[in-house]
């Protein structure tokens, strides 16, 4: 991408937002219906209610996790496309982990934790394996990261989706489901009385995200992991092994996703169901990494905006007849206009703002 | 790894044939009934919006821009095909309605890839970026235009193209059935796909094309403008993904919009079968063949009565896209991929 300044990317992605929203507020009016009313429902759908406002710290929750998944691959160069596959396949792990774990400790609130931190154990495990398969193959094979992670996707929902139809199917389930985790494994509720909502989800999103933050910038591994990725024969003359990197970076990454998928998991589903149905989170979070230029402490106010968008978005869907799809088409179009800042840069030459910025 | 850079496409082409007669051999399928002319042609059908894509893709790639937005292109055609199909003639639409359509859709996603081209060659869109947008607006789009139209993410039951019948010898053996009662649009394909690979290699803009990929300077000096043959290649990839969406709609007959659409990644397996038919239109089509032809492995099982879970056969082409790009990873790509290019401004 361009070299572009801190400031420019904040004013970028605030004008990439606000613009795909007017867009959106186009098609609506388009559509036929009434876009005051639209953006009314908007506005009430991501904090009009204390429940509104549960469910957008939910979605939050998940867009900060998968959102930093992607900006620690793409501050090191590589593209992790395959958040969305490590996500389920981390899910799915925390559910198997925890059911085949149950048996042999006691019930109640002491098991209970210990068999969170086992379900979150095979989490990152399953989401860092399953995203080091294609940064082995990128660094050793050769193979172009963002087609297999795309594979891997699918591949992901189909498997789980077969394992989840038939193997993995709970006996009591009558729809293609596991079984249930028990009743004691939950996060707790300290806030808000949503059932898919804890602040301890927030809080772990939260850690986590100034973790891989200090990672980055302050220790030595992340200054080689992001030189790496931005001036390849730099790192090489400081002897960074640049195949080794990306298989690293790839499964820090993926490491995250997976956790993504545990917090999912256990916070909101309390089992696992076909992935083919359960949202599209590791994709929006590219968009969220990028509306942050891939910056793991960017990804926080950007994941806020995102979690609002859905929250609203699945309001809509209920409450009035504009179709919740129109959320996913805003996200697009922030991508679209993030990709190009020279678009903001000439237009803004042209009605007379910034003319000094090269 | 250079030993598996080595592998040239006839060896990894054997392996994969050694792979499937094995496991051929190894679950003691009837190989007779598993390679049937119905599996050919539906192979064929299963083909054709994949070549397409492919054929698009590689003309914006050989002329340096990669349009990695193809997935999103294919649904746009797809969705707007299925649209104008329900707009004009409704659940009972008839053959020259869908030919409309398909026309009609093709008109839309061009402007689509205009303000593409525009967005990555004028204003220097991150392409990677720009391309994954555009399929994540496929993606909110087309479901969006069906719940409007249809209050559900799938349409109803539509029409799908009729087969080109030539009465006589299609009662032949073998190739009756396979060349004289075949989908217009597999020769559709079959016909843009020798034209493509001709103009590419031998007309001059064929080899402005390639120049604006690999030496775009050395187009600038010879007085072609580098940006103009990019932006007809770019054009061209979105059209022919476009095509390529509105032909699978035809042959399915109805949109799906849940989950990952009904394109489902084939505009990203389409990537893959041109860099598996080294950039060439005729090489992509049959690697499109190939996949077409894994991703019709499931029906044939299931006729014969072969027990593997349909999700899990559905996953062939993706594993097969991982093991090509693998052995094949490091395609011989354009020299100044990726690259805006500036003449004097």
């Amino acid at each position: 991408m361009l070299t572009v300044s801190v400031l420019e990317r904040v004013v970028i992605s605030a004008v990439a937002t606000v613009l795909a929203l007017l867009i959106g507020m186009v098609i609506v009016a388009g559509a036929g219906y009434d876009p005051a009313v639209f953006s009314r429902n908007l506005l009430d759908g991501a904090v009009g209610s204390e429940a509104a406002i549960a469910r957008t710290l939910m979605f939050t929750t998940l867009f900060v996790l998968t959102g930093v998944s992607v900006s620690i691959a793409f501050r090191a160069g590589v593209f992790n496309i395959g958040v969305h596959g490590q996500f389920i396949v981390g899910g799915f792990a925390t559910v198997l982990a925890i059911l085949q774990t149950a048996p042999v400790l006691p019930e109640g609130p002491i098991g209970g934790v210990v068999l969170l931190l086992v379900g979150a154990l095979a989490a990152i495990v399953a989401g860092g394996a399953y995203a080091a398969v294609p940064g082995v193959l990128k660094a050793y094979g050769g193979a172009n990261e963002i087609v297999t992670t795309i594979m891997l996707n699918f591949i992901a929902i189909g498997i789980v989706g077969w394992l989840v139809e038939g193997p993995f199917r709970g006996a009591d389930q009558s729809a293609p489901n596991t079984e249930r985790l028990p009743e004691y494994v939950e996060l707790p509720q300290l806030i808000y009385s949503s059932p898919d909502f804890s602040i301890v989800g927030l809080v772990v999103a939260l850690t986590v995200t100034v973790l891989i933050a200090v990672l980055v910038r302050r220790t030595s591994f992340g200054y080689e992991m992001v030189t790496s990725g931005q001036q390849a024969s730099a790192a090489a003359y400081a002897g960074v092994d640049a195949k080794r990197m990306v298989v690293v970076t790839m499964t820090l990454s993926g490491m995250v996703a997976g956790l993504a998928g545990a917090v999912f998991t256990v916070m909101i589903q309390g089992y696992y169901s076909d992935p083919a149905g359960i949202g599209s989170y590791g994709y929006d979070a590219i968009a969220v990494s990028l509306l942050a230029a891939n910056n793991p402490l960017g990804v926080i106010p950007a994941g806020l905006l995102f979690g609002s968008l859905d929250s609203a978005g699945s309001y809509i869907g209920i409450s009035s007849n504009v179709p919740a799809q129109l959320i996913d088409g805003v996200v697009g179009l922030v991508v679209l206009f993030v990709s190009a800042p020279e678009l903001f840069r000439m237009a803004a030459k042209r009605i007379g703002l910034g003319g000094d910025e090269q | 790894m250079s030993a598996v850079r080595n592998w040239g496409r006839t060896e990894i082409g054997a392996a994969i044939g050694f792979v499937g007669v094995a496991l051929i051999g190894w679950l003691d399928l009837p190989l007779a009934e598993l390679l049937t002319v119905g599996f050919l042609s539906r192979s064929l059908q299963a083909a054709a919006p994949i070549a397409l894509t492919a054929i698009g893709g590689l003309y914006a790639e050989k002329s340096g821009v990669f349009n990695i937005g193809v997935e999103g292109f294919m649904i746009f055609g797809a969705v707007t095909t299925a649209a104008l199909t329900w707009l004009i003639g409704g659940e009972t639409a008839g053959q020259n309605t869908l030919w409309m359509a398909i026309l009609g859709s093709v008109a839309i996603v061009s402007v689509a890839a205009v303000l593409f081209a525009v967005l990555v060659i004028r204003y220097k869109a991150d392409q990677i970026v720009a391309g994954l947008a555009v399929w994540f607006l496929g993606l909110g789009f087309g479901p969006f235009v069906a719940v409007l139209l249809w209050d559900s993410q799938n349409s109803p039951g539509l029409v799908s193209v009729e087969n080109l019948t030539v009465p006589g010898l299609s009662e032949l053996p073998i190739v009756g059935a396979l060349l004289f009662d075949i989908s217009p649009l597999v020769l559709l394909t079959a016909f843009v796909t020798i034209v493509a690979w001709a103009i590419l290699y031998h007309t001059r803009y064929g080899y402005w094309i390639q120049a604006a990929g690999e030496n775009p300077e050395a187009l600038d000096t010879a007085g072609v403008s580098v940006g103009r043959v990019r932006y007809a290649a770019v054009i061209f990839s979105g059209v022919m993904a476009g095509l390529g969406g509105a032909v699978l709609l035809a042959h399915a007959g109805s949109f799906t919009g849940t989950g990952d659409t009904m394109v489902n990644g084939r505009g990203w397996i389409g990537i893959v079968a041109y860099l598996f038919g080294n950039y060439n239109p005729i090489g992509a089509a049959v690697a499109a063949l190939l996949f077409g032809g894994l991703d019709m492995l499931q029906i044939q099982f299931q006729t014969i009565g072969i027990d593997l879970p349909n999700r899990l056969v559905n996953l062939f082409p993706y594993l097969a896209v991982i093991v090509v790009l693998t052995m094949w990873g490091s395609t011989r790509v354009p020299a100044s991929l990726g690259d805006p290019y500036d003449s004097e401004e």
